[in-house]
């Protein structure tokens, strides 16, 4: 068992922007307690702040009111000693390396040996077999968000964070990291915080799912899954999952639901 | 594939251009449209490429290649280095582009007898390259460098990665294209600093050879001279567009 426990209290949020002397307000007032060596993923409409919220756990933003800190220590110091994976929307690959030398990157940053194995095992995770030495340029859109992937999981981080990492993806290929990523979730028990767009995705992977309002962005449904784990993917056709669907479908699209309460 | 024809119609129209350039030359020449100072292109291409001239050029050549070669790669490692140290230590980065842009600012003329009185006669055609060079391969990687991107920036924080590791592994690879095209853009630029340098005393080279000719009136030496330069500049400058590419298809 790894990981660490995130805590955000009563974070507020607010970018500066020009012709509005308030800002921007992308999270307001929004307090999550993410348990060590929990699943944690996070549901909301476009704009909402989710992409936000991981960049005040990853350390890249600062809070504008509350904290964030994890397992007792400041977001910063969590990257800084090499404990933090992420795998954000822009994939980030670095364009001159290849696909192994970019998952490889995060050894090299942390000053450790590279471990073939370990690269190796997760190329072929990613089912990017064959491709080692093709370029970032060279791969198309969904591929490189695997190969982003890969390199998230390559140390073995304490705490994992993935904002729409299958967002590129083809529905059947989603489907099968989905079940790649459950497996390896299910062994290492990282801590992780993952935002995306699908709510089946969301039931599948996580513990416990939290959906967003609008801008600004507060905790409007919280739902904890009762799935034993490793997880089957059968349990997807089970009736409390579609049950869980439709109801986090409607906290998603309340103007559906009023639309259709209306009719 | 596309990229290949209109690759060709460039190239036929570069052709078809210098061609016409030559074409022109060498009518106003023939018929002195522009007085007795304008020789026609094949009378330049027969002075120059006369035989019992061969060990003049050659030699003048050789040494304004040497002192433009040295400059070249001083001005660029200066270059290279300076703004390397000034982007991993901020608090030099004023301080280096004013002493950048001053440099810049003293015209080349001016730059000579400095150099002659602080080096050699014979080190000055370098030394006025070498500071042609020195600015646009430090402007270039200055903007280079600023060119990395935010996603990849983000990526070294949340990997907790050294302001070194930083520098090596992301904003350096991210500089080289930039780097590549200031190494192309100096060339010339170093050409002309070591002619302009040669002025002041060297003891031979393409710009005594332009600057006697001038004097004494030899026509068809100094449009030699001149021709001769240009070849030499547009060589290495073709070279360069070459390495330029190259970098750019490896770091883009
Ligand atoms: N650096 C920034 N400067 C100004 N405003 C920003 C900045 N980053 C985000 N915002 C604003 O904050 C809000 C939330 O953005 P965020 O990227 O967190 O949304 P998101 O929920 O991830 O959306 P999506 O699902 O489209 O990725 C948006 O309104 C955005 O305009
Ligand atoms: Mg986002």
């Amino acid at each position: 068992m790894t990981g660490a426990a995130i805590s955000i209290e009563h974070v507020t949020k607010r970018f500066p922007l020009k012709g509005q002397s308030a800002g921007v307000m992308a999270l307001e007032d929004i307090s999550i307690a993410v348990e060590q060596s929990e699943f944690v993923a996070l549901l909301g409409p476009s704009g909402c702040g989710k992409s936000t919220l991981l960049r005040l756990v990853a350390s890249l933003e600062r809070p504008t009111e509350g904290t964030v800190s994890i397992g007792g220590e400041a977001p910063g110091s969590l990257a800084a000693r090499h404990a933090l994976g992420v795998a954000f929307q822009d994939h980030a690959l670095l364009p001159w390396l290849n696909v192994h030398d970019n998952i490889a990157l995060p050894f090299s940053l942390a000053n450790k040996p590279v471990d073939r194995e370990a690269v190796g095992g997760l190329i072929d995770l990613v089912g990017l077999n064959g491709f080692e030495t093709a370029r970032p340029g060279q791969l198309s859109g969904g591929m490189r968000q695997r190969v982003s992937i890969a390199r998230s999981l390559v140390l073995s981080p304490e705490v994992l964070l993935l904002d729409e990492p299958f967002g590129a993806l083809d529905a059947v290929t989603r489907r099968q990291m989905n079940i790649e990523l459950q497996r390896i979730w299910s062994r290492q028990r990282i801590t992780t915080v993952l935002v995306t767009h699908s709510v089946d995705e969301a039931l599948f992977l996580a513990d416990r799912v939290l959906v967003l309002s609008a801008r600004p962005g507060r905790i409007i449904r919280e739902v904890a899954t009762p799935f034993d784990r490793p997880r089957d993917p059968a349990v997807m056709r089970s009736a409390t999952f579609h049950d869980l669907v439709d109801d986090l479908t409607d906290a998603l699209h309340p103007t559906d639901a009023t639309a259709h309460a209306g009719r | 594939m596309p990229g290949a024809s209109s690759r060709l119609i460039a190239i036929a129209c570069g052709t078809a251009g210098l061609a016409g350039f030559f074409a022109l030359w060498q009518v106003i020449g023939h018929y002195q449209l522009a007085g007795l100072s304008w020789p026609p292109l094949t009378a330049v291409l027969q002075y120059l490429f006369d035989p019992d001239r061969h060990a003049l050029f050659l030699r003048a050549i050789d040494a304004t290649l040497r002192s433009t070669i040295a400059g070249y790669l001083i001005g660029a490692l200066t270059g290279i280095g300076l703004a390397s140290i000034a982007y991993t230590l901020p608090m030099l980065q004023r301080g280096s582009d004013r002493f950048a842009a001053v440099v810049n600012s003293i015209p080349s003329i001016a730059l000579g007898p400095i150099f002659l009185i602080l080096i050699s006669r014979e080190a000055t055609p370098a030394g006025v390259a070498s500071i042609h060079v020195f600015f646009i391969v430090y402007v270039s990687m200055n903007s280079g460098l600023a060119s990395t991107s935010q996603a990849h920036e983000d990526l070294f924080s949340a990997l907790g990665s050294s302001r070194l590791k930083r520098f090596l592994r992301l904003n350096f690879p991210s500089a080289v294209p930039a780097i590549a095209s200031g190494l192309r853009l100096s060339w010339p630029a170093a050409l002309i600093g070591a002619i302009i340098g040669e002025w002041f005393g060297a003891p031979r080279g393409i710009g005594i050879l332009i600057i006697n000719s001038m004097q004494n009136f030899q026509i068809n030496l100094l449009w030699s001279a001149v021709l001769l330069a240009a070849m030499a500049s547009l060589f290495f400058f073709g070279m360069l567009t070459l390495v330029e590419r190259a970098a750019y298809r490896r770091f883009r």
